[in-house]
């Protein structure tokens, strides 16, 4: 088992999660409520790395952060090669997944209910998040899980971006393959076997958090508890 | 929670302009401390209306405007006005109740009280005054119809609105569920003094509730007024139409006196009360289906008028609450509506396909306007009772 691959893939996850719920969120809330031109386009790309090939998605990453990019040039971020481009790939992948399930989740929250809270007096921002937030609370984290455990899994473009140096930049996707390529298959075994449980964990996770329930209407027999209440 | 100061008069002006679709609506009432009914079809602008009163769509232009505050306004010469929703202070009740499902009753109450350090024990008054105080904790998933309704309409109050919109909140709920609500709905506004609008397309919930009634139809008010007014003196054939008034007619007068008049209904002779209208005018009346009498076959017709007996064949019966529906068909093939209580005519029983004889009293020809009304011009504000609506019979007024 290769810890250091073990530890730095929890590392990279844990803050690729916080990236993918908060940017996600902003990115859904944007789609689900803001009307705008091009809307279509901006959800087509948020959506394509769901298909292109990794190495393509690797691609666009070196390009985003090498020499000559915005990023690198007047931003000054070099992560190139280190272990924090991991994260970029990370959510790259993950963010997609975040995207449509929480997208959903917001647009599934009655606007009725929102109307409410503003007949009510509620301020626009009180209302998010007293009243949509809370609801669609599932889906979003459902998205979340989701889009994480997409990004623990991430392999080729991290590969390409990382450059695979074992102990430093070397992921536990990454790690397998390595032992693989080695034919240390003993360490491979256990590596697959946790990272089997792990999205395995994350999937169920994410089921059950899923599809909202639907709130139970009780018939009017109910009523009965009111005349006994009111008649005493 | 205090009963507002009776000496002042609250009072919402509506008066504005909404283009929605391909009708145009054009919405002016006002209301005072009372509960008026909007009543109409469905797609008639009776929500909409309400939105735009709370707040939840912004008309095109016009004015709407409580007391002295200007809830909306867009008019030529004015500065632009477009209160927030949040700042209107009325309670909206919504006909899916609305409750937020991942609150309690309780925090639901309490939600609009905010931050305030008594926010809970208010929230608790307000359930305790829709006797609801035992459920303070539950959920609304866990709560009946009626009971989220009144949870609903106690949280409405908790803003201490002076306006409370109610929409078809009480449709989807039994019978027994609405008249108890309609019994809290008339309490609250009285202790309150608040001005109540209630949209609904159910008769008997305008008359259970509604102090004055508006028919509004294509986005426009029809008729406003007292209901047993609008009901006595439909101001055209829509409202007739609207209200489901039957045996709604056209004649042409061809005389006219202090005693009574003649009317020509397509061939057919009525008598009817004067009319104050010229002889030749073209009338809308209606003949209340309550006030026709059948003519038992073996009576001789010696003591009835000449004109108003029609002859025709049963084709339809049916039974409501204690009362008989009967519609005739007559010789030319118009129908007639009868109803009468399910007591009487016992022996001659009359059943679809028999012939029967019908007596109209003169007094049960009711004749509306003799024309069209006009639609004062934009910017004034309807009158409550529409002016010289023919003659009518003082007599035979009730209809409830």
């Amino acid at each position: 088992m290769n810890w250091p691959a073990f530890w730095l893939s929890l590392q990279v996850n844990a803050i690729a999660s916080i990236i993918i719920l908060v940017a996600g969120l902003l990115i859904a809330l944007l789609l689900a409520r803001a009307r705008f031109r091009g809307k279509i386009l901006v959800e087509t790309v948020i959506m394509l790395p769901l298909v292109l090939p990794p190495s393509v998605i690797g691609y666009y990453l070196l390009l985003a952060f090498g020499r000559g990019s915005p990023l690198f040039e007047w931003f000054n971020i070099r992560i190139l090669f280190t272990w924090q481009a991991a994260i970029a790939a990370s959510v790259v992948v993950g963010i997609p997944l975040m995207v449509q399930s929480s997208r959903a989740a917001l647009a599934n929250v009655d606007p009725v209910l929102e109307n409410a809270a503003r007949t009510l007096g509620a301020s626009e921002l009180r209302i998010f998040w007293r009243v949509t937030l809370p609801l669609a609370r599932r889906g979003i984290l459902a998205g979340m899980i989701l889009g994480s455990a997409r990004a623990l899994g991430e392999f080729g473009a991290t590969l390409m971006i990382t450059g695979n140096i074992p102990g430093r930049t070397q992921t536990l996707p990454v790690a397998i393959y390595d032992a693989v390529q080695a034919q240390r298959y003993a360490d491979a075994h256990l590596m697959v076997l946790v990272m089997t449980g792990l999205a395995f964990a994350g999937l169920l996770l994410a089921r059950q958090l899923e599809p909202t329930p639907q709130y139970r209407r009780t018939d009017d027999a109910e009523e009965a508890v009111y005349d006994s209440a009111t008649h005493r | 929670m205090m009963p507002k100061k009776p000496s002042m008069t609250p009072q919402l002006t509506v008066d504005f302009i909404k283009r929605l679709g391909r009708t145009t609506m054009e919405m002016r009432f006002t209301a005072e401390a009372e509960i008026l009914v909007l009543f109409g079809p469905s797609g008639a602008g009776k929500t909409q209306t309400l939105h735009a009163v709370a707040g939840l769509s912004t008309p095109d232009s016009g004015q709407i405007r409580f007391n002295d505050t200007i809830f909306f306004q867009r008019m030529p010469g004015k500065p632009v006005v477009n209160l927030p929703a949040q700042k209107r202070r009325t309670g909206y009740v919504f006909q899916q109740y609305a409750l937020f499902p991942h609150m309690s009753a309780l925090e639901n109450v309490a939600f609009p009280l905010g931050r305030r350090r008594d926010a809970r024990d208010c929230a608790m008054d307000l359930l305790e005054r829709m006797h609801l105080a035992h459920l303070a904790h539950r959920m609304p998933h866990e709560l009946s119809g009626g009971q989220q309704q009144r949870i609903a309409i106690a949280r409405a109050l908790a803003t201490e609105p002076h306006i409370l919109l109610l929409d078809e909140s009480f449709s989807a709920l039994d019978r027994p569920v609405r008249e108890r609500l309609h019994e809290e709905i008339r309490m609250v506004q009285a202790e309150r003094r608040l001005v109540v609008l209630y949209v609904t397309h159910n008769l008997d919930d305008a008359f259970a509730v509604g102090h004055r009634l508006a028919v509004v139809r294509d986005g426009r008010i029809e008729q406003i007024g007292r209901i047993d007014d609008v009901f006595t003196r439909p101001a055209n054939r829509h409202v007739l139409d609207i209200l489901g008034i039957p045996n709604a007619m056209s004649a042409r007068v061809i005389e006219t006196g202090p005693s009574g008049s003649l009317l020509d209904w397509d061939g057919i002779f009525l008598e009817a009360p004067p009319i104050n209208a010229p002889s030749g005018a073209e009338i809308t009346a209606y003949i209340r289906p309550e006030d026709i009498r059948l003519v038992y076959p073996d009576r001789s017709l010696s003591r009835m008028v000449i004109h108003n007996h029609l002859e025709g064949i049963v084709v339809e019966r049916r039974l409501e609450r204690h009362m008989y529906r009967l519609r005739v068909a007559l010789r030319d093939g118009r129908l007639i509506e009868v109803m009468y209580p399910s007591s009487l005519y016992a022996t001659m029983n009359p059943l679809p396909g028999e012939r029967v004889r019908l007596a109209l009293r003169k007094e049960s020809i009711v004749v509306i306007a003799p024309r069209e009304r006009v639609l004062p011009p934009a910017g004034t504000i309807l009158p409550e009772r529409v002016p010289d609506a023919g003659a009518i019979d003082p007599a035979s007024s009730s209809l409830t």
